[in-house]
C-alpha cells in the first residue's frame, strides 16, 4: 500500500493519504487504490466521496486527476479508471459503477453520472422527500431518485468540455464526444458525436492497434 | 485525528458575518444576508464574487444546502433562495434579482444569470474591460441590462444546464442536463436542448 500512493504524498495514521503540496486539508480516503505514477492536483475532489466499496475508486498507472476533478460517490458507488487517462476537471457522480478505460481524455466541466436518470417521471412528492432527507443528514447526502445504471467509457474515448454522459451509457472504444454534448444513448466504437441530443457525425479509422500503443509508450514516455 | 474531524465537518451553518472554522478560503460570510434555520454552506469561497451592498443581498430560507456554489452578486443585487433548496457546484450570477422558490434542486455545473454580464455595444465593452482590469474601478462599470430570473417551487435543474436572463420557470418543471433555457418554461413540463424545447408534459 505504502508504495502505491501518489508521488509526494504521505499515508497518515488516520488511514487517509495527504498530498504534500495540497492546498486542501481533507486528504484522500483509505479505500482509494492507485497504480504506479498516478498524479492528483488536490484532495479537494474527495469532499463528497462516501464509497463503502473496497476499493471505491481505483486509478490506473500514470493516470492524472487534475484541477477540480470531483468524485461524488455514494455509499454504494464505485469508480474505476484505467492507465494513462486524463481527468481534467471533470465531475464524476456514482451510486453504482462508473468504468473508465485506458488512454481516455475527459475534459473540464464534463459530468459523468450513473444516477439521476428519468427525473421527469418521478412524482413531485418523491423529489420533495429527497430534499427533506438531505436537509436532515449532517453530510447532506442526496439519495438518488431512480435506480442508478452503470456507465462505461471504453479505452481511448475522448469527452469534450461541458458534456454530460448520462446513466446507462457506454462510449465505445476510440469514440469522441464533442463539447457541450448530452449523451443519453450508447455511442458506437470510433464514432464522433456532438449536439444535444447527441448525433453521430462520422466514424474514425480504428488505427489504435496494440502496435500503435507500444510505439507510443516507447516514443513518448520518459 | 483532527484532520478526520475537519473532513467530516463538510457543512457549516450559514451565519451572517461569520468566519467558518477551518475554512480553506480566507473569507467570511457577508453581513447583509438573511438566513432561516438549518441552512448550511461548505466555504466562504461561495461568496468570492459577492459584492452586494443592498440591505439584504441574499435571502436564504430554512434547510438549504449550498455546496461549492458561486453566489456572484453585483452591488444592487438580491438573490432569494427558498426552503429546502439544494445547490451543488452551481453559479448564480446576479445583477438585479434572481428568485428561487422552495425545494429547487440545482445540479453541478449549472449557471443562472439575470444579465449578459457585459454590455452589447462594442465601445461600452471596451470601457467594461478597463473598469474590470486590475487598474480599473469596477463600481463605475457601464450599465448592463438585467432582467430578473424567477424559478418557482419544486423545479429541478440538471447538470450543466444554463438559465439566462428574464426567464421564469414554472412550478415543478424539469430542466434536462445541458439545456440552455432562454424563454419561459411552463409549470410541470420538461425542457431539453440548446435552445431548450419542451419534451413532454408531466402530471402534477
Amino acid at each position: 500500500m505504502k508504495d502505491n500512493i501518489p508521488t509526494a504524498s504521505t499515508l497518515s495514521d488516520d488511514g487517509r493519504i495527504y498530498i504534500d503540496y495540497d492546498w486542501y486539508g481533507g486528504g484522500i480516503p483509505s479505500n482509494v487504490r492507485f497504480g504506479s505514477d498516478v498524479y492528483l492536483d488536490t484532495a479537494y475532489g474527495f469532499a463528497l466521496y462516501c464509497s463503502e466499496h473496497e476499493p471505491g475508486l481505483s486509478l490506473g498507472n500514470a493516470t492524472g486527476a487534475y484541477d477540480r476533478t470531483s468524485f461524488i460517490v455514494g455509499a454504494h458507488g464505485r469508480i474505476e479508471v484505467g492507465d494513462y487517462t486524463v481527468l481534467n476537471g471533470t465531475y464524476l457522480v456514482s451510486n453504482e459503477r462508473i468504468s473508465i478505460g485506458s488512454h481516455c481524455l475527459i475534459a473540464w466541466g464534463s459530468v459523468i453520472t450513473d444516477s439521476w436518470a428519468g427525473l421527469a417521471h418521478a412524482p413531485v412528492e418523491a423529489r420533495r422527500r429527497i430534499l427533506r432527507d438531505a436537509a436532515a443528514d449532517p453530510l447532506r447526502r442526496l439519495q438518488p431518485l431512480s435506480a442508478p445504471r452503470p456507465v462505461t467509457l471504453e479505452d481511448n474515448t475522448w469527452v469534450g468540455f461541458d458534456s454530460v454522459i448520462l446513466p446507462g451509457v457506454t462510449l465505445g472504444r476510440g469514440s469522441i464526444v464533442g463539447c457541450k454534448t448530452v449523451v443519453k444513448e450508447d455511442v458506437p466504437p470510433y464514432a464522433v458525436v456532438a449536439g444535444d441530443p447527441a448525433r453521430i457525425i462520422r466514424y474514425l479509422e480504428p488505427d489504435d492497434t496494440p502496435e500503435a500503443r507500444a510505439q507510443a509508450l516507447r516514443q513518448f514516455a520518459r | 485525528m483532527s484532520t478526520t474531524a475537519q473532513q467530516t465537518q463538510l457543512f457549516h451553518g450559514l451565519v451572517p458575518g461569520a468566519t467558518i472554522p477551518g475554512d480553506w478560503f480566507p473569507g467570511r460570510i457577508p453581513e447583509n444576508i438573511s438566513v432561516g434555520e438549518n441552512s448550511v454552506v461548505d466555504s466562504s469561497f461561495c461568496f468570492k464574487h459577492y459584492y452586494s451592498t443592498a440591505r439584504v443581498g441574499l435571502r436564504v430560507g430554512s434547510h438549504v444546502t449550498i455546496w461549492r456554489a458561486s453566489l456572484a452578486a453585483d452591488e444592487a443585487a438580491c438573490i432569494e433562495i427558498g426552503d429546502y433548496c439544494y445547490l451543488a457546484n452551481a453559479s448564480l450570477v446576479c445583477t438585479e434579482r434572481i428568485t428561487i422558490g422552495a425545494r429547487v434542486l440545482i445540479a453541478g455545473g449549472v449557471t443562472i444569470a439575470d444579465s449578459d454580464f457585459h454590455p452589447i455595444a462594442p465601445a461600452a465593452r471596451v470601457a467594461d474591460t478597463v473598469a474590470l482590469s486590475p487598474v480599473g474601478d469596477r463600481r463605475r462599470r457601464p450599465q448592463v441590462e438585467a432582467r430578473p430570473v424567477v424559478i418557482e417551487d419544486d423545479v429541478w435543474i440538471g447538470y450543466n444546464a444554463t438559465i439566462l436572463k428574464g426567464v421564469r420557470i414554472g412550478a415543478g418543471a424539469i430542466i434536462a442536463p445541458g439545456a440552455v433555457v432562454v424563454k419561459d418554461v411552463a409549470p410541470g413540463v420538461e425542457v431539453a436542448g440548446n435552445p431548450a424545447r419542451v419534451l413532454g408534459e408531466r402530471e402534477r
